[in-house]
């Protein structure tokens, strides 16, 4: 079996702050880590490793330092890592993020399954997982919280929904995107990250794979951010309620409502 | 698609919802996306148009007029029972290519966000996901999506000017629902699913309804907390029946999950899961800073607690001063007569 | 842990490197050499566990990776309940097969990365969490007498709720504790002196000029502009407390570990 994780190096915290006078975000200073979410995929990956055999080759798009974010994968188990970086992808949205890394995926060659985090705790907007999924026509299923059963040609998975989850069986070549509940990623021991400490990671850029440069990068991205900015403060104001109970949950609840909460 | 001039620009017209149905139910964020979508086709001069795709869902369709489609899209297929994205996304694409929207809105719930990347893709379209505003541009009629981003500290407005439809999702619960209104009528469009679209087709084993069995706290509307205050699991309990009435979850700081009286799941804060909520209920929790940094994006925050002085109660937008064991159970007590 | 304190034995903190770390070489080096220093003045290495939750490599596999020579009643290895109990087990065992038995037992700080211990890996069936106190029985119960397991005791918890807790701590198998940062005379601590006179308690002295990490530690802010000497304050702390074990944390091994070795005096003691 052989499966691409899809992985992203993003900022430790998700506490952003605001540099007053550019309106951007401070970046400097903030320690960059391998998204959350996507230790969960590579722990699965690194799973179905272990009982079909193949191999796993983790995946990320960004600077040359998301180096670190694949050796991370390493040191929990995956076999190698490729790294795409180029200032041309630079200002990439989702849909030339997707394309770029379905590209790669291709480039790699043979893959039966791609796994993703459900989705990066910087952006948060879970579109990666899928797009990669529509660029490649393939099959995917999306918050995926348990794999019931794998062969080698396909799996059962579990997709979590609001309201429950349902089953579903999705064939080869696939993408799935996971969440926490599917397994516990381990933690990379020391001589993991030894051995990671001591591996290559290759350096892809759009046009060695054959990527459409009108597809890549602020070009290729059909979104822009027009302005950032700090949300609306806190108002800053308690209202306090010291009646009795009664009054009390009486004026939570029309609070509530006017609200339209409940 | 890429726009390449103003002609390109204005052949795509309306406003669509892709609406969420569910077991034959339409979902309350469909109802809301409708209202949202009204003073943006109202900016534009054009109209609001349902989309909906599903097994069993043609009945609910003429009710969308209420809530403002002047015209419903109705995809009613077997083969589209469960839900089978992949087909989903090609009888979209198909429908967009035909129509052109010029803005498709979809709920950000796990089966849209599923959905609306894949279709986004395959129309070359600009997507923003969970959009908390979503405006008309008045100089060039382009599309303004608000945003929060890096875990609700910085908002960002996007725009898509180069591309059509414009999509964006929006979070159940953001946008405010309209009052139906029973006199309005809508035009119904029927749509087929071809062949083609069915041939990448996942199966759908079993669909099972459990409410509980998926529930994250980090997306839930509304968490109900509880604090060492709650005095052991019967407390907890107390609080559960208050979340449930509430459609919320059960939400805990590190002392009750350290007592052992909530598993560590529940727990919000520094060393637990930091939430972003419609509503915040801290009942009798006092407000340690590591719990504070794990909920503070909140859009609400209500304390309930017999110390006035709290950090907690001092942060709250409404801090009621009583024993949780007399405020919660009225609150449950009062919640039903609404 | 009674003879550290008589033989003043300080206890010195010892992080071990991040995994987020960028510069792991450096950092096993530095570890390598507080490590080395330690053993060396005849102190005990305390290695933490995850500290502030913040994912970092294990004291054991520091150890053990690195081949360094751990003198057995000289490291003591925090352990706390954020592990998987296949994690749990390796790090008894292999501290076991180093001879390391001081373990000092906490609940821990999470993170989104940490698994935690659930009562079921523990064998508890009367918690829906797992807290130092079912750590500690499980550690007796499938370890015996072998380790020599220290608790934590923070004073700045609301009492009633910390020495219930402390009391269930000692009924599990604690036999040293360990306090949280203090900088003065510590009423609670004089209690818990008071209630425990032949528990051996070590208090915890910070040796970093920071004080909002102080403040973040102990949960109260403690203003920046309070004068703190590091130093002066531990000296102190042995006078107020001469029948106590003093932990330092964030000790600075290039600006105060050579002025420890002479702050332990204990008044009218033999120095």
């Amino acid at each position: 079996m052989k499966i691409v994780v899809c992985i992203k190096q993003v900022p430790a915290t998700s506490d952003a702050k605001i540099d007053p006078e550019t309106k951007r975000i401070v970046r400097e200073g903030v320690k960059a880590v391998l998204n959350p979410f996507d230790t969960y995929a590579v722990e699965e990956a690194v799973q179905l490793r272990a009982r079909f055999g193949g191999e796993v080759i983790a995946l990320t798009m960004g600077p040359e330092r998301a180096a670190i974010a694949l050796k991370e994968c390493i040191s929990v188990g995956a076999d190698r890592g490729v790294l795409h970086a180029d200032r041309a992808i630079a200002g990439s949205d989702t849909w030339a993020t997707s394309y770029v890394l379905s590209q790669a995926i291709l480039a790699i060659g043979g893959v039966d399954l791609v796994l993703c985090g459900k989705q990066a705790i910087d952006g948060d907007t879970a579109q990666v997982g899928p797009g990669i999924a529509a660029h490649l026509g393939w099959l995917q299923a999306t918050y995926v919280m348990k794999v019931d059963d794998a062969t080698a040609t396909g799996l059962r998975v579990r997709r979590m929904h609001e309201d429950g989850y349902d089953v579903c069986d999705v064939d080869f070549p696939a993408v799935l995107t996971v969440v926490k509940d599917i397994n516990v990623p381990r933690i990379p021991t020391l001589r993991g990250r030894l051995a990671a400490e001591k591996a290559e990671i290759p350096v892809w850029k759009p046009a060695d794979i054959g990527c459409a440069p009108e597809l890549i990068g602020l070009d290729g991205s059909p979104t822009r951010v027009v302005r950032t900015q700090p949300p609306p403060p806190r108002s800053g104001t308690t209202t306090v309620l010291d009646g009795s109970a009664r009054d009390s949950a009486r004026a939570l609840v029309a609070e509530l409502r006017r609200r339209s909460i409940l | 698609m890429q726009i390449r001039s103003e002609s390109d620009k204005a052949g795509f017209r309306n406003v669509w919802v892709v609406a969420e149905v569910l077991s034959g139910k339409v979902q309350p964020v469909t109802h809301e996306l409708l209202g949202a979508a009204r003073p943006l086709a109202d900016a534009r001069g054009s109209e609001v148009w349902a989309v909906v795709l599903g097994s069993g869902v043609a009945d609910g369709a003429p009710a969308l007029a209420a809530y403002g489609a002047d015209a419903v899209v109705v995809v009613d297929d077997a083969r589209l029972a469960g839900f089978t994205d992949e087909v989903e996304a090609r009888v979209l694409c198909r429908l967009i290519d035909e129509h052109r929207p010029e803005i498709v809105l979809c709920g950000a719930t796990t089966r849209g966000r599923a959905l609306i990347p894949r279709v986004a893709v395959m129309a070359r379209a600009g997507l923003t996901a969970d959009c908390t505003e979503l405006g008309i541009d008045p100089e060039n009629g382009d599309l303004l999506q608000t945003r929060p981003a890096f875990g609700g500290n910085i908002l960002a407005t996007i725009r898509c000017s180069s591309h059509r439809p414009q999509m964006s999702t929006v979070r159940p619960r953001v946008m405010k629902a309209p009052a139906p209104d029973p006199s309005r009528r809508a035009r119904i469009l029927r749509a087929d699913v071809t062949p083609s679209d069915a041939s990448l087709l996942k199966r759908v084993v079993e669909v099972f309804h459990d409410a509980n069995a998926a529930f994250n706290l980090a997306d839930a509307p509304i968490i109900v907390s509880g604090g060492r205050g709650m005095k052991g699991p019967d407390g907890f309990e107390l609080l559960k029946r208050l979340a449930a009435r509430v459609g919320g979850a059960v939400g805990a700081s590190r002392a009750a999950v350290d007592a052992g009286w909530i598993p560590y799941t529940h727990q919000v804060g520094q060393t637990g899961q930091t939430v972003q909520t419609q509503v915040y209920v801290a009942c009798a929790i006092s407000g340690q800073i590591q719990h504070l940094v794990g909920m503070q994006s909140s859009d609400l925050i209500v304390a309930i607690d017999k110390n006035p002085d709290t950090p907690m109660m001092k942060m709250a937008d409404i801090a009621v001063v009583g024993d949780v064991f007399e405020v919660v159970p009225a609150l449950i007590d009062e919640i039903p007569k609404l | 842990m009674r003879h550290h304190i008589e033989n003043r034995i300080y206890h010195v903190e010892i992080l071990p490197p991040k995994q987020d770390t960028e510069k792991l070489m450096d950092d096993l080096a530095a570890f390598t050499e507080k490590f080395n220093r330690v053993m060396a003045s005849g102190y005990c290495a305390c290695i933490t566990d995850n500290a502030m939750g913040l994912l970092a490599f294990q004291g054991h596999e520091c150890i053990e990776e690195l081949g360094l020579e751990a003198k057995p009643d000289q490291v003591m290895i925090h352990l706390n309940t954020f592990h998987t109990k296949a994690n749990l087990d390796e790090i008894l065992a292999t501290c076991k097969r180093l001879g390391i038995a001081n373990l000092l037992v906490i609940s821990g700080d999470g993170s989104d990365r940490l698994p935690k211990l659930s009562p079921a890996d523990v064998g508890a069936t009367d918690t829906a969490a797992v807290t130092s106190v079912e750590l500690l029985r499980y550690i007796r119960r499938e370890h015996g007498s072998f380790f020599h397991l220290g608790v934590a005791f923070n004073p700045y918890e609301p009492a009633d709720h910390e020495d219930e807790k402390m009391e269930r701590k000692l009924a599990a198998g604690a036999e040293f504790v360990i306090t949280q940062p203090i900088i003065e005379r510590n009423a609670r601590v004089d209690a818990l002196l008071r209630k425990h006179p032949d528990l051996p308690v070590i208090v915890e002295a910070w040796m970093s000029k920071k004080l909002h990490l102080l403040s973040d530690a102990v949960g109260y802010t403690i203003p920046e502009d309070t004068a703190f000497d590091p130093i002066a304050t531990l000296k102190s702390l042995h006078l107020i407390y001469p029948k106590c074990g003093v932990y330092l944390s964030l000790l600075g091994f290039k600006t105060q570990y050579d002025l420890i070795k002479d702050t332990w005096v204990v008044e009218g003691g033999a120095q």
